[in-house]
Protein backbone atom coordinates (compact mmCIF):
# COMPACT_ATOMS: atom_id res chain seq x y z
CA UNK A 1 0.00 0.00 0.00
CA UNK A 2 1.03 3.32 -1.25
CA UNK A 3 1.21 6.10 1.20
CA UNK A 4 1.76 10.19 1.26
CA UNK A 5 4.26 11.77 3.19
CA UNK A 6 3.78 11.47 6.67
CA UNK A 7 0.38 9.96 6.73
CA UNK A 8 0.95 8.48 9.84
CA UNK A 9 1.96 11.27 11.78
CA UNK A 10 -0.40 12.85 14.24
CA UNK A 11 -0.20 16.45 14.79
CA UNK A 12 0.75 17.05 18.14
CA UNK A 13 -1.54 18.35 20.50
CA UNK A 14 0.32 21.53 20.98
CA UNK A 15 1.83 22.58 17.60
CA UNK A 16 -0.09 25.68 16.42
CA UNK A 17 2.13 26.66 12.83
CA UNK A 18 0.36 29.56 12.99
CA UNK A 19 1.94 30.47 15.74
CA UNK A 20 5.28 28.71 15.58
CA UNK A 21 8.38 31.35 15.79
CA UNK A 22 11.29 29.50 13.65
CA UNK A 23 10.55 29.62 9.88
CA UNK A 24 12.27 26.71 9.42
CA UNK A 25 10.67 24.04 11.51
CA UNK A 26 7.43 25.37 11.18
CA UNK A 27 7.90 24.61 7.27
CA UNK A 28 9.99 21.17 8.33
CA UNK A 29 6.68 20.83 10.69
CA UNK A 30 4.11 21.33 7.79
CA UNK A 31 5.90 18.76 5.59
CA UNK A 32 5.78 15.83 8.00
CA UNK A 33 1.80 15.95 7.95
CA UNK A 34 -0.56 13.92 6.10
CA UNK A 35 -2.08 15.87 3.23
CA UNK A 36 -5.62 15.36 5.66
CA UNK A 37 -3.87 17.06 8.44
CA UNK A 38 -2.79 19.42 6.22
CA UNK A 39 -6.86 20.60 5.03
CA UNK A 40 -7.37 21.44 8.21
CA UNK A 41 -4.70 23.98 8.15
CA UNK A 42 -5.83 25.28 5.02
CA UNK A 43 -9.58 25.06 6.25
CA UNK A 44 -8.50 28.07 8.46
CA UNK A 45 -6.47 29.54 5.52
CA UNK A 46 -3.13 28.79 6.27
CA UNK A 47 -1.51 29.31 2.54
CA UNK A 48 2.26 27.83 4.23
CA UNK A 49 -0.18 24.53 4.60
CA UNK A 50 -1.43 25.20 1.06
CA UNK A 51 2.28 25.61 -0.19
CA UNK A 52 2.97 22.19 1.52
CA UNK A 53 -0.22 20.51 -0.22
CA UNK A 54 1.17 22.31 -3.74
CA UNK A 55 4.43 21.04 -3.75
CA UNK A 56 3.27 17.31 -3.10
CA UNK A 57 0.77 17.42 -6.05
CA UNK A 58 2.11 20.03 -8.25
CA UNK A 59 4.07 17.64 -10.39
CA UNK A 60 1.09 15.00 -10.96
CA UNK A 61 -0.95 17.57 -11.56
CA UNK A 62 0.84 19.47 -14.48
CA UNK A 63 1.57 16.31 -15.92
CA UNK A 64 -2.03 15.04 -16.37
CA UNK A 65 -2.68 18.49 -17.65
CA UNK A 66 -0.18 18.34 -20.06
CA UNK A 67 -0.94 14.79 -21.27
CA UNK A 68 -4.22 16.39 -21.68
CA UNK A 69 -3.54 19.85 -22.91
CA UNK A 70 -0.28 18.94 -25.16
CA UNK A 71 0.79 22.52 -24.77
CA UNK A 72 2.58 23.66 -21.92
CA UNK A 73 0.89 27.15 -21.38
CA UNK A 74 -2.34 25.93 -21.58
CA UNK A 75 -1.14 22.94 -18.99
CA UNK A 76 0.18 25.95 -16.83
CA UNK A 77 -3.12 27.72 -17.27
CA UNK A 78 -5.00 24.93 -16.33
CA UNK A 79 -2.76 23.82 -13.37
CA UNK A 80 -3.15 27.62 -12.03
CA UNK A 81 -6.83 27.99 -12.34
CA UNK A 82 -7.01 24.38 -10.74
CA UNK A 83 -5.04 24.97 -7.91
CA UNK A 84 -6.61 28.63 -7.28
CA UNK A 85 -9.87 26.81 -7.65
CA UNK A 86 -8.87 24.09 -4.46
CA UNK A 87 -7.64 27.15 -2.32
CA UNK A 88 -10.73 29.10 -2.87
CA UNK A 89 -13.40 25.66 -2.44
CA UNK A 90 -11.30 24.79 0.76
CA UNK A 91 -14.13 24.58 2.82
CA UNK A 92 -15.94 21.81 0.83
CA UNK A 93 -13.12 19.29 0.66
CA UNK A 94 -14.70 16.04 2.18
CA UNK A 95 -12.12 13.46 3.44
CA UNK A 96 -15.03 10.93 2.59
CA UNK A 97 -14.93 10.60 -0.75
CA UNK A 98 -11.32 10.52 -1.84
CA UNK A 99 -7.86 11.15 -0.92
CA UNK A 100 -6.56 15.31 -1.13
CA UNK A 101 -4.40 13.85 -4.08
CA UNK A 102 -7.52 12.17 -6.04
CA UNK A 103 -9.23 15.66 -4.74
CA UNK A 104 -6.59 17.77 -6.70
CA UNK A 105 -6.05 15.61 -10.05
CA UNK A 106 -10.09 15.53 -10.42
CA UNK A 107 -10.23 18.88 -10.43
CA UNK A 108 -7.09 19.42 -13.08
CA UNK A 109 -9.18 16.66 -14.98
CA UNK A 110 -12.39 18.66 -14.96
CA UNK A 111 -10.54 21.89 -15.83
CA UNK A 112 -7.91 20.59 -18.57
CA UNK A 113 -10.71 19.00 -20.36
CA UNK A 114 -12.84 21.88 -20.28
CA UNK A 115 -9.93 24.10 -21.84
CA UNK A 116 -9.07 21.63 -24.59
CA UNK A 117 -13.12 21.45 -25.39
CA UNK A 118 -13.32 25.49 -25.32
CA UNK A 119 -10.22 25.03 -28.05
CA UNK A 120 -11.79 25.21 -31.91
CA UNK A 121 -11.86 22.60 -34.18
CA UNK A 122 -9.01 24.70 -36.52
CA UNK A 123 -6.41 24.86 -33.58
CA UNK A 124 -7.19 20.88 -32.58
CA UNK A 125 -5.70 20.40 -35.85
CA UNK A 126 -2.41 21.87 -35.51
CA UNK A 127 -1.60 21.40 -31.81
CA UNK A 128 1.83 21.08 -31.69
CA UNK A 129 2.05 17.98 -28.98
CA UNK A 130 4.48 19.65 -26.38
CA UNK A 131 4.28 16.95 -24.38
CA UNK A 132 5.60 14.19 -25.94
CA UNK A 133 9.21 16.00 -25.34
CA UNK A 134 8.36 16.04 -21.87
CA UNK A 135 10.72 13.66 -20.09
CA UNK A 136 12.07 14.81 -16.04
CA UNK A 137 15.12 13.38 -14.74
CA UNK A 138 15.03 10.85 -12.73
CA UNK A 139 13.89 12.37 -9.42
CA UNK A 140 15.23 11.46 -5.45
CA UNK A 141 14.29 7.65 -5.53
CA UNK A 142 12.08 8.41 -2.01
CA UNK A 143 9.87 5.84 -0.71
CA UNK A 144 7.06 7.53 -2.00
CA UNK A 145 9.06 7.99 -5.45
CA UNK A 146 9.33 4.66 -5.87
CA UNK A 147 5.89 3.39 -5.15
CA UNK A 148 4.14 6.26 -7.13
CA UNK A 149 6.50 4.57 -10.10
CA UNK A 150 5.24 0.96 -9.40
CA UNK A 151 1.55 2.10 -8.79
CA UNK A 152 1.77 3.76 -12.64
CA UNK A 153 3.76 0.68 -13.99
CA UNK A 154 0.81 -1.11 -12.27
CA UNK A 155 -1.70 1.02 -14.15
CA UNK A 156 -0.11 1.35 -17.29
CA UNK A 157 -0.04 -2.70 -17.53
CA UNK A 158 -3.94 -2.52 -16.51
CA UNK A 159 -4.90 -0.49 -19.35
CA UNK A 160 -2.20 -2.12 -21.92
CA UNK A 161 -3.51 -5.32 -20.72
CA UNK A 162 -7.59 -4.75 -22.22
CA UNK A 163 -9.01 -5.51 -25.50
CA UNK A 164 -7.66 -2.64 -27.58
CA UNK A 165 -11.56 -1.60 -28.46
CA UNK A 166 -11.62 -1.11 -24.98
CA UNK A 167 -8.30 0.63 -23.68
CA UNK A 168 -8.72 2.87 -26.81
CA UNK A 169 -12.33 4.47 -25.55
CA UNK A 170 -11.12 4.96 -21.89
CA UNK A 171 -7.79 7.04 -23.44
CA UNK A 172 -9.93 9.08 -25.90
CA UNK A 173 -12.19 10.21 -22.94
CA UNK A 174 -9.83 10.90 -19.74
CA UNK A 175 -6.70 12.16 -21.84
CA UNK A 176 -8.65 13.22 -24.94
CA UNK A 177 -11.56 14.96 -24.15
CA UNK A 178 -13.97 13.41 -26.45
CA UNK A 179 -17.51 12.70 -25.63
CA UNK A 180 -18.88 9.43 -25.60
CA UNK A 181 -20.76 10.43 -28.76
CA UNK A 182 -17.68 12.23 -30.18
CA UNK A 183 -15.87 8.68 -29.60
CA UNK A 184 -19.04 6.66 -31.04
CA UNK A 185 -18.54 9.17 -34.28
CA UNK A 186 -14.95 8.69 -35.01
CA UNK A 187 -15.10 4.74 -34.79
CA UNK A 188 -18.11 4.89 -36.47
CA UNK A 189 -19.74 2.73 -33.54
CA UNK A 190 -22.91 2.58 -32.02
CA UNK A 191 -22.91 5.07 -28.61
CA UNK A 192 -24.53 2.07 -26.57
CA UNK A 193 -21.16 0.21 -27.93
CA UNK A 194 -18.71 3.32 -26.75
CA UNK A 195 -20.40 3.11 -23.75
CA UNK A 196 -20.34 -0.79 -22.82
CA UNK A 197 -16.61 -0.58 -23.81
CA UNK A 198 -15.80 2.03 -21.40
CA UNK A 199 -17.70 0.01 -18.64
CA UNK A 200 -16.01 -3.23 -19.12
CA UNK A 201 -12.81 -1.57 -19.55
CA UNK A 202 -12.64 -0.10 -15.93
CA UNK A 203 -14.32 -3.09 -14.57
CA UNK A 204 -11.56 -4.92 -16.04
CA UNK A 205 -8.95 -2.94 -14.93
CA UNK A 206 -10.56 -2.69 -11.26
CA UNK A 207 -10.17 -6.61 -11.08
CA UNK A 208 -6.47 -6.32 -12.45
CA UNK A 209 -5.55 -3.88 -9.51
CA UNK A 210 -7.19 -5.35 -6.77
CA UNK A 211 -8.85 -2.08 -4.48
CA UNK A 212 -8.01 0.76 -6.23
CA UNK A 213 -8.69 2.53 -3.63
CA UNK A 214 -5.70 0.75 -1.53
CA UNK A 215 -3.13 1.51 -4.13
CA UNK A 216 -4.13 5.38 -4.03
CA UNK A 217 -2.40 7.56 -1.44
CA UNK B 1 -18.94 -10.18 -15.84
CA UNK B 2 -21.81 -9.27 -18.22
CA UNK B 3 -21.65 -8.88 -22.14
CA UNK B 4 -21.52 -5.29 -23.22
CA UNK B 5 -24.30 -5.01 -25.02
CA UNK B 6 -26.27 -5.86 -21.75
CA UNK B 7 -26.20 -1.87 -21.10
CA UNK B 8 -28.79 -1.82 -23.94
CA UNK B 9 -31.06 -3.28 -22.10
CA UNK B 10 -30.73 -0.78 -18.35
CA UNK B 11 -30.46 2.80 -18.82
CA UNK B 12 -29.01 3.51 -15.63
CA UNK B 13 -25.94 1.12 -16.26
CA UNK B 14 -24.64 2.74 -19.03
CA UNK B 15 -23.95 6.41 -18.14
CA UNK B 16 -21.87 5.36 -15.00
CA UNK B 17 -18.83 4.97 -17.16
CA UNK B 18 -18.91 7.72 -19.44
CA UNK B 19 -19.43 9.80 -16.20
CA UNK B 20 -16.46 8.83 -14.35
CA UNK B 21 -14.18 9.14 -17.45
CA UNK B 22 -15.72 12.88 -17.88
CA UNK B 23 -17.22 12.26 -21.52
CA UNK B 24 -20.85 13.06 -20.93
CA UNK B 25 -22.02 15.62 -22.57
CA UNK B 26 -22.82 18.78 -20.37
CA UNK B 27 -26.81 18.27 -20.65
CA UNK B 28 -26.13 14.42 -20.26
CA UNK B 29 -23.70 14.87 -17.16
CA UNK B 30 -26.22 17.40 -15.59
CA UNK B 31 -29.12 15.14 -16.01
CA UNK B 32 -27.19 12.08 -14.36
CA UNK B 33 -26.16 13.85 -11.71
CA UNK B 34 -29.43 14.25 -10.92
CA UNK B 35 -30.41 10.78 -11.41
CA UNK B 36 -27.52 9.67 -9.14
CA UNK B 37 -29.53 11.62 -6.31
CA UNK B 38 -32.26 8.76 -6.74
CA UNK B 39 -30.46 5.49 -7.72
CA UNK B 40 -28.48 3.85 -5.40
CA UNK B 41 -27.70 1.09 -7.76
CA UNK B 42 -25.71 4.19 -10.17
CA UNK B 43 -24.38 5.46 -6.98
CA UNK B 44 -22.37 2.49 -6.24
CA UNK B 45 -21.19 1.78 -10.04
CA UNK B 46 -19.94 5.42 -10.02
CA UNK B 47 -18.51 4.68 -7.04
CA UNK B 48 -16.87 1.57 -7.99
CA UNK B 49 -15.29 2.86 -11.44
CA UNK B 50 -14.44 6.26 -10.09
CA UNK B 51 -11.49 4.59 -7.76
CA UNK B 52 -10.69 3.19 -10.86
CA UNK B 53 -10.52 6.39 -13.19
CA UNK B 54 -9.03 7.87 -10.30
CA UNK B 55 -5.93 5.91 -10.89
CA UNK B 56 -5.39 6.98 -14.65
CA UNK B 57 -3.20 9.91 -13.73
CA UNK B 58 -0.49 7.80 -13.08
CA UNK B 59 -0.24 6.69 -16.39
CA UNK B 60 0.45 10.32 -17.96
CA UNK B 61 4.11 10.85 -18.66
CA UNK B 62 6.23 12.41 -15.54
CA UNK B 63 6.40 16.48 -16.30
CA UNK B 64 7.66 19.36 -13.52
CA UNK B 65 5.92 21.88 -13.37
CA UNK B 66 7.58 25.21 -13.68
CA UNK B 67 9.05 27.21 -10.88
CA UNK B 68 7.08 30.40 -12.13
CA UNK B 69 4.01 28.37 -11.85
CA UNK B 70 4.62 28.22 -8.03
CA UNK B 71 5.27 31.75 -7.44
CA UNK B 72 2.14 32.82 -9.80
CA UNK B 73 0.17 30.53 -7.63
CA UNK B 74 1.46 31.26 -4.08
CA UNK B 75 1.50 34.65 -4.81
CA UNK B 76 -2.16 34.89 -5.24
CA UNK B 77 -3.17 32.25 -2.41
CA UNK B 78 -1.01 34.09 0.13
CA UNK B 79 -2.45 37.88 -1.02
CA UNK B 80 -6.04 36.18 -0.48
CA UNK B 81 -5.01 34.50 2.96
CA UNK B 82 -4.12 38.01 3.95
CA UNK B 83 -7.89 39.07 3.33
CA UNK B 84 -9.72 38.04 6.23
CA UNK B 85 -7.06 39.31 8.31
CA UNK B 86 -7.72 42.54 6.88
CA UNK B 87 -11.45 42.16 7.17
CA UNK B 88 -11.45 41.20 10.97
CA UNK B 89 -9.43 44.52 11.89
CA UNK B 90 -11.44 46.90 14.26
CA UNK B 91 -11.24 49.85 12.46
CA UNK B 92 -12.71 47.60 9.52
CA UNK B 93 -15.31 46.51 11.60
CA UNK B 94 -16.22 49.96 12.61
CA UNK B 95 -16.26 51.69 9.31
CA UNK B 96 -18.51 49.12 8.45
CA UNK B 97 -21.31 49.35 11.03
CA UNK B 98 -21.52 53.06 9.09
CA UNK B 99 -24.70 53.41 7.45
CA UNK B 100 -24.19 56.53 5.57
CA UNK B 101 -20.64 54.87 4.16
CA UNK B 102 -20.49 52.74 1.14
CA UNK B 103 -18.49 49.22 2.29
CA UNK B 104 -15.73 50.58 -0.27
CA UNK B 105 -15.32 53.19 2.59
CA UNK B 106 -14.96 50.13 5.50
CA UNK B 107 -13.13 48.41 3.16
CA UNK B 108 -10.72 51.13 2.03
CA UNK B 109 -10.27 52.20 5.91
CA UNK B 110 -9.18 48.70 7.08
CA UNK B 111 -6.50 49.28 4.22
CA UNK B 112 -5.67 52.44 5.56
CA UNK B 113 -5.02 51.19 8.78
CA UNK B 114 -2.89 49.06 7.82
CA UNK B 115 -0.83 51.47 5.70
CA UNK B 116 -0.69 53.96 8.70
CA UNK B 117 0.84 50.83 10.79
CA UNK B 118 3.53 50.07 8.39
CA UNK B 119 3.71 52.25 5.63
CA UNK B 120 5.16 55.48 5.77
CA UNK B 121 5.30 57.51 2.69
CA UNK B 122 8.76 57.47 1.98
CA UNK B 123 10.12 60.45 -0.65
CA UNK B 124 12.92 59.74 -2.72
CA UNK B 125 14.12 61.57 -5.85
CA UNK B 126 13.15 59.72 -9.20
CA UNK B 127 14.69 62.33 -11.38
CA UNK B 128 14.49 65.83 -12.41
CA UNK B 129 11.07 67.11 -11.17
CA UNK B 130 9.87 63.77 -10.11
CA UNK B 131 9.01 62.59 -6.66
CA UNK B 132 8.41 59.10 -5.40
CA UNK B 133 6.01 57.85 -3.10
CA UNK B 134 6.15 54.38 -1.82
CA UNK B 135 2.63 52.79 -1.53
CA UNK B 136 0.99 50.23 0.45
CA UNK B 137 0.80 46.87 -0.82
CA UNK B 138 -1.50 44.21 0.14
CA UNK B 139 0.55 41.17 -0.99
CA UNK B 140 3.39 40.43 0.94
CA UNK B 141 6.00 40.20 -1.64
CA UNK B 142 4.44 42.89 -3.95
CA UNK B 143 5.05 46.53 -4.03
CA UNK B 144 4.16 49.95 -5.32
CA UNK B 145 5.38 53.36 -5.85
CA UNK B 146 3.66 56.61 -7.65
CA UNK B 147 5.99 58.56 -9.73
CA UNK B 148 4.41 62.31 -9.41
CA UNK B 149 6.08 64.65 -12.16
CA UNK B 150 4.22 68.12 -11.67
CA UNK B 151 0.64 67.22 -11.90
CA UNK B 152 0.91 63.80 -13.47
CA UNK B 153 1.67 60.06 -11.75
CA UNK B 154 2.68 57.24 -12.46
CA UNK B 155 2.29 53.64 -11.00
CA UNK B 156 5.04 51.08 -10.82
CA UNK B 157 4.23 47.88 -9.57
CA UNK B 158 6.25 44.75 -9.12
CA UNK B 159 5.63 41.20 -7.75
CA UNK B 160 1.84 41.36 -7.66
CA UNK B 161 -0.56 38.49 -7.32
CA UNK B 162 -2.55 37.72 -11.30
CA UNK B 163 -5.97 38.82 -11.11
CA UNK B 164 -8.28 35.99 -11.13
CA UNK B 165 -10.03 35.41 -14.23
CA UNK B 166 -12.92 37.99 -15.80
CA UNK B 167 -10.58 40.37 -13.45
CA UNK B 168 -8.70 43.20 -13.81
CA UNK B 169 -7.36 45.89 -11.35
CA UNK B 170 -8.55 49.22 -12.04
CA UNK B 171 -7.33 52.60 -10.60
CA UNK B 172 -9.24 54.91 -8.38
CA UNK B 173 -8.31 58.79 -6.91
CA UNK B 174 -9.74 59.85 -3.97
CA UNK B 175 -10.03 63.56 -2.99
CA UNK B 176 -11.80 63.79 0.32
CA UNK B 177 -15.08 62.32 -1.07
CA UNK B 178 -15.81 58.94 -1.83
CA UNK B 179 -12.85 57.32 -4.60
CA UNK B 180 -13.57 58.51 -8.42
CA UNK B 181 -12.97 55.47 -10.88
CA UNK B 182 -10.32 56.37 -13.57
CA UNK B 183 -10.23 54.38 -17.07
CA UNK B 184 -7.04 53.10 -16.39
CA UNK B 185 -7.94 49.29 -16.12
CA UNK B 186 -4.69 46.82 -16.13
CA UNK B 187 -3.74 43.44 -15.41
CA UNK B 188 0.18 42.40 -14.53
CA UNK B 189 2.47 40.22 -16.64
CA UNK B 190 3.80 36.88 -15.44
CA UNK B 191 5.96 38.38 -13.32
CA UNK B 192 3.59 40.25 -11.92
CA UNK B 193 4.87 43.98 -13.03
CA UNK B 194 2.70 46.62 -14.34
CA UNK B 195 3.82 50.99 -15.81
CA UNK B 196 0.36 52.28 -15.37
CA UNK B 197 -0.08 56.32 -16.09
CA UNK B 198 -2.87 57.91 -13.71
CA UNK B 199 -5.27 59.64 -16.04
CA UNK B 200 -5.41 63.77 -15.96
CA UNK B 201 -4.53 65.39 -13.34
CA UNK B 202 -3.78 64.86 -9.66
CA UNK B 203 -3.76 68.03 -8.10
CA UNK B 204 -5.90 67.81 -5.24
CA UNK B 205 -6.12 64.08 -5.18
CA UNK B 206 -5.39 62.54 -1.23
CA UNK B 207 -5.25 58.83 -2.77
CA UNK B 208 -4.39 56.63 -5.51
CA UNK B 209 -5.53 53.02 -5.18
CA UNK B 210 -6.33 50.49 -6.97
CA UNK B 211 -8.58 47.60 -6.50
CA UNK B 212 -9.63 44.10 -8.22
CA UNK B 213 -12.84 44.99 -10.39
CA UNK B 214 -15.06 42.88 -12.64
CA UNK B 215 -13.65 42.90 -16.45
CA UNK B 216 -14.68 45.99 -18.03
CA UNK B 217 -14.32 48.14 -14.39
CA UNK B 218 -16.49 49.47 -11.88
CA UNK B 219 -18.10 52.66 -11.29
CA UNK B 220 -17.85 52.10 -7.46
CA UNK B 221 -15.46 49.71 -6.05
CA UNK B 222 -16.26 45.93 -5.35
CA UNK B 223 -13.54 45.09 -3.42
CA UNK B 224 -11.23 46.17 -0.74
CA UNK B 225 -7.97 48.39 -2.32
CA UNK B 226 -5.27 46.16 -3.33
CA UNK B 227 -2.54 49.50 -3.36
CA UNK B 228 -3.47 52.89 -1.63
CA UNK B 229 -0.74 55.18 -2.27
CA UNK B 230 -1.23 58.56 -0.23
CA UNK B 231 -0.06 61.53 -1.95
CA UNK B 232 -0.78 64.29 0.47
Amino acid sequence: MIRAPGSRVTIPRMFNPLRSSGGDRSADRLRALADEELMQLVYRSNADAFEVLYDRHADAAFSLALRICRQRAMAEDVVQEAFLSLWRSRARYDRNRGSVRTWVLGVVHNRAIDAIRRRTVRDRGVVHDESAHERVAAPEFTDVEVARREEAREVREALDGLPEEQSRVIELAYFGGLTHVQIASMLDTPVGTVKGRMRLGLSKMRMTLGNPAEVLP
Amino acid sequence: MSDEHDIHSDPCAGNAAPYVLGALTEEEHTAFRRHLQSCAVCREEVASLQSVAATLPAVAPAASAPAELRERIMSTVRAEAREPELARRPGAARERRRPARSGWFALAGAAAAIAAVIVAISLGSGGSGTRVIQAQVLAPSASAQVALTGNRAELRIAGMPQTQPGRVYEVWVKRGGAPQPTNALFTVTSAGNATVGVPGSVAGVQEVLVSSEPAGGSSSPTRPPVIVARLG
